[in-house]
């Protein structure tokens, strides 16, 4: 007997990192194109690269949905109904969008399905409402909404709901910070967010012989909702959210993995096992992150929410590279992230199921020329390894 | 040009009706009530509220309720129940920020007018047309963002027979946020207090961002103030039908009401006010004159690494020198190799034409085609880098 879980939805910050997510379990992606999304950073996606990534992610069971969801200005409205156009021949399955501009466009010029993105702070069941007359079939509810709020709006709409699961938070309402576009002259809600609410802060609070205190006051700890699975699948929420599409292949690859196999454990017992509740959450510690919180999943989220800490890497793991080629019984190819050396033991992570030590016995150039550290940005020749696919991405324990 | 300003206390009120008594016949205005219930940041109680509405009601006065405050579902019913029981006839609109109380009022309330905040997002003519539409004769006014230039303006109230408000004079918010971030730093419960702090970063060219916490959260100000009011005139030939005049948060500047209503009323000049002279923070025009914080994305990466699709192969993703290079195929097939020279554009952008004078798998097999994912070899080339793009250049 299969149980029902909810849609699992990674992002896809690149071609590379897409094919990296649905690999890894993803059942569904979202992406950007060149335009119209909020991270103008990210490599996101030419037409070509586009057309792939569906065809790849389709070809595996997996949705594509793309984000349009900057607060448009007119001038950039006039460009969107090409675009419209061609995402309709690519059969794209749904476009995430915050604007009634680009609503009112998307209706206008195509038959697309309209998600309306997290950046709109829905936060209600009226809200909800008004937006479903709006046309949006989906709502990506805001991060301030807890599970039993998020079902209370889908019992009353029957919209689609989408809940963040896993990763960084806006402290802000999302869509309701406009820091960037006054501090640094970049429109944080067209994709130039500078993450001002990262920095440290000096706070008077003018209180006489108060002294200014120094905190990280509007950085917000990471979201991770593995253990409100089951409130999830309670409340029936339809998708769950992982943020990142700037982060790196091997966090795309290992949030993907942990909660593909958290779900799917799932469907196949109706139940979790805290023994694997455990395991996954020190899966979710080995990419880089900040501490983690509920949010305001299960509470609204408190002082405890926030990181109030410099930005910093203390990641467990590091990525060392991501396999090119495996030639079965001679050598894998890989596509270094990392140095590491000859004598190193590196973990390969299969698409499914355990990870596999691999002992670096040799390391070469592609020619076979015997090197004495592998330089990230190059490619390598390393051992076979058995069950080794191209795609899987190897890492390193920071410590080992 | 409509004055539009807050109103907190009965004390306010009255100051309110010293300051237009002999400009009453030339003034058009309408006061902006609040309550903590439903404002951002009002500090207003219920039975204030009440006081004022009253006081406002007896005097003749227009006034406007505003629950701009966002709220989840369980804090969203409880605004609700409280909107119900106010004397909402004494209101001649409502101001309303969040869609849900949008619908809210829209739905249950059809005969009470709505002035809608489009304060966030909403920078394009469809989208403000669209909320036009959907409230029709509901809608009594527009209240735009603070990020829409002059020229956007111009074009809005020209097409939008709707009326629209803009902030004439005030704080800029930037960020609000539900969770109280302020007195977690006094370590004990400030549970529905009101702290008013300031905050700067090294990080930041800027210091002395005013700060705020109540029950609905958490807001950030810039460090400068908005000020157009030297431009009404120009405003009000364009179209723009109120201003919106902000004196809430500085008790400094309510020492300008008075000569703000004088200059509603063409009685002095905006110099005159003396504004300008002593603000309390620095003035800035905002976006008024130009909003062009869109232009910086291009150089946020690198586009020559970008993939150009036209006759694209793949990218370059090693490289022995004088040995070879290690060619990714990232497009479908690469087939019929001997009709073609490749062109190669590095990261810095240097392009060069190349033949293709072998190809071969990782083993070292001479191949003549390729699939996408493939890894082949090339020849060395010289002054070619990890990340350089590849594409076909038909040979001539």
């Amino acid at each position: 007997m299969s149980h029902w879980t909810p849609e699992l939805l990674s992002p896809a910050g690149s071609l590379e990192k897409l094919k990296v997510s649905v690999l890894y379990g993803a059942d569904a992606v979202y992406l950007g194109g060149q335009k119209f999304g909020l991270r103008q950073a990210s490599d996101n996606f030419t037409y070509e690269e586009l057309a792939e990534g569906v065809e790849f992610a389709h070809n595996r069971g997996s949705l594509v949905y793309v984000v349009l969801n900057s607060f448009l200005h007119d001038k950039d409205l006039e460009e969107l109904p090409e675009f419209l156009h061609l995402l309709e021949e690519l059969k794209v399955d749904a476009v995430i969008v915050s604007d009634l501009g680009v609503i009112s466009t998307i209706k206008k010029h195509s038959n697309l399905v309209i998600h309306l993105s997290t950046q709109a702070s829905c936060l209600n069941v009226e809200s909800a409402k008004l937006w479903q007359k709006m046309g949006a079939q989906r709502i990506v509810l805001g991060r301030e909404v807890t599970i039993k709020e998020a079902a209370k709006i889908k019992k009353a709409t029957g919209l689609e709901i989408e809940m963040f699961v896993h990763g960084s938070m806006c402290m802000a309402f999302s869509g309701n910070c406009v820091i960037s576009n006054y501090t640094q002259g970049r429109d944080s809600n067209r994709g130039g967010c500078a993450h001002s609410c990262r920095f440290e802060y000096s706070i008077d609070m003018g209180l006489q012989n108060d002294e200014q205190k120094k905190a990280y006051f509007m950085s917000s700890k990471d979201l991770e909702g593995i253990r409100l699975l089951p409130e999830f699948i309670e409340a029936g929420i339809d998708s769950l959210k992982v943020e990142g599409r700037n982060k790196s292949h091997h966090y795309a690859g290992t949030i993907s993995k942990v909660y593909s196999d958290a779900l799917g454990f799932y469907r196949e017992h109706g139940h979790f096992l805290s023994s694997d509740m455990l395991s996954w959450e020190d899966e979710l510690r080995k990419v880089s992150h900040r501490d983690y919180t509920n949010g305001s999943l299960d509470e609204y989220a408190g002082s405890d929410s926030i990181y109030n800490q410099r930005e910093h890497d203390d990641n467990e793991f590091v990525v060392s590279g991501i396999v090119l080629e495996a030639c079965v019984g001679k050598h894998l190819l890989v596509d270094v992230k990392s140095a590491f050396i000859p004598g190193d033991t590196l973990e390969v992570m299969p698409f499914a199921g355990a990870t596999s030590k691999l002992h670096v016995e040799f390391l070469k150039t592609i020619s076979g020329i015997d090197i004495p550290k592998s330089k990230p940005g190059s490619v390598v020749k390393i051992p076979y390894i058995s069950g080794a696919e191209k795609f899987n991405i190897i890492r390193k324990a920071v410590n080992a | 040009m409509n004055l539009i300003t807050y109103i907190e206390s009965l004390e306010e009120l009255n100051a309110f009706v010293n300051a237009i008594d002999e400009n009453i016949a030339k003034l058009n205005y309408e006061l902006i009530l609040g309550c903590s219930e439903l404002s951002r940041y009002s500090k207003t109680s219920k039975d204030e509220l009440l006081t004022i509405v009253n006081s406002a009601v007896k005097n003749n006065l227009p006034i406007t309720l505003e629950w701009d405050a966002l709220n989840q579902e369980e804090k969203f019913q409880e605004a609700c129940a409280f909107f119900d029981r106010l004397p909402l006839h004494d209101f001649k609109a409502v101001r309303l920020q969040d869609p849900g109380a949008v619908e809210f009022v829209k739905t249950k309330y059809p005969w009470l007018k709505i002035q809608i905040i489009l304060e966030n997002g909403n920078h394009n003519f469809i989208g403000l047309q669209k909320w036009c539409e959907y409230l029709g004769e509901q809608c009594e006014r527009l209240v735009l963002s603070n990020e829409l230039s002059r020229e956007m303006l111009r074009d809005y109230a020209a097409l939008l027979k709707t009326p629209l408000e803009i902030q004439a004079f005030g704080r800029i918010l930037l960020f609000y946020s539900p969770r109280l971030l302020l007195s977690p730093l006094e370590k004990t419960s400030m549970q529905n207090s009101f702290i008013e702090a300031s905050g700067s970063s090294e990080e930041s060219p800027h210091s002395g961002f005013p700060l705020i916490e109540n029950r609905h959260g958490t807001f950030m100000f810039n460090v400068k103030d908005l000020y157009l009011l030297d431009h009404l005139d120009e405003l009000s030939a364009m179209g723009i039908s109120h201003a919106r005049v902000d004196l809430r948060f500085d008790d400094c500047c309510k020492k300008y009401l008075k000569s703000i209503c004088d200059l509603f009323t063409g009685k002095i000049s905006d110099a005159e006010m003396g504004i300008k002279k002593n603000p309390v923070r620095p003035l800035i025009k905002g976006f008024y004159n130009i909003n062009k914080t869109d232009v910086l994305f291009t150089k946020l990466k690198n586009k020559r690494t970008q993939r150009q699709d036209l006759n694209y192969v793949g990218e370059i993703v090693d490289v022995e020198r004088d040995a070879q290079l290690a060619l990714l195929v990232k497009t479908e097939n690469l087939s019929d190799i001997t009709k073609y020279d490749l062109k190669l554009i590095t990261p810095e952008g240097k392009e060069k034409i190349v033949a293709i004078n072998w190809m071969k798998s990782s083993l070292g097999e001479s191949r003549m085609s390729a699939q996408k994912n493939d890894l082949v070899l090339l020849a060395y080339c010289n002054g070619v880098t990890v990340k350089t793009q590849v594409y076909l250049n038909p040979k001539t």
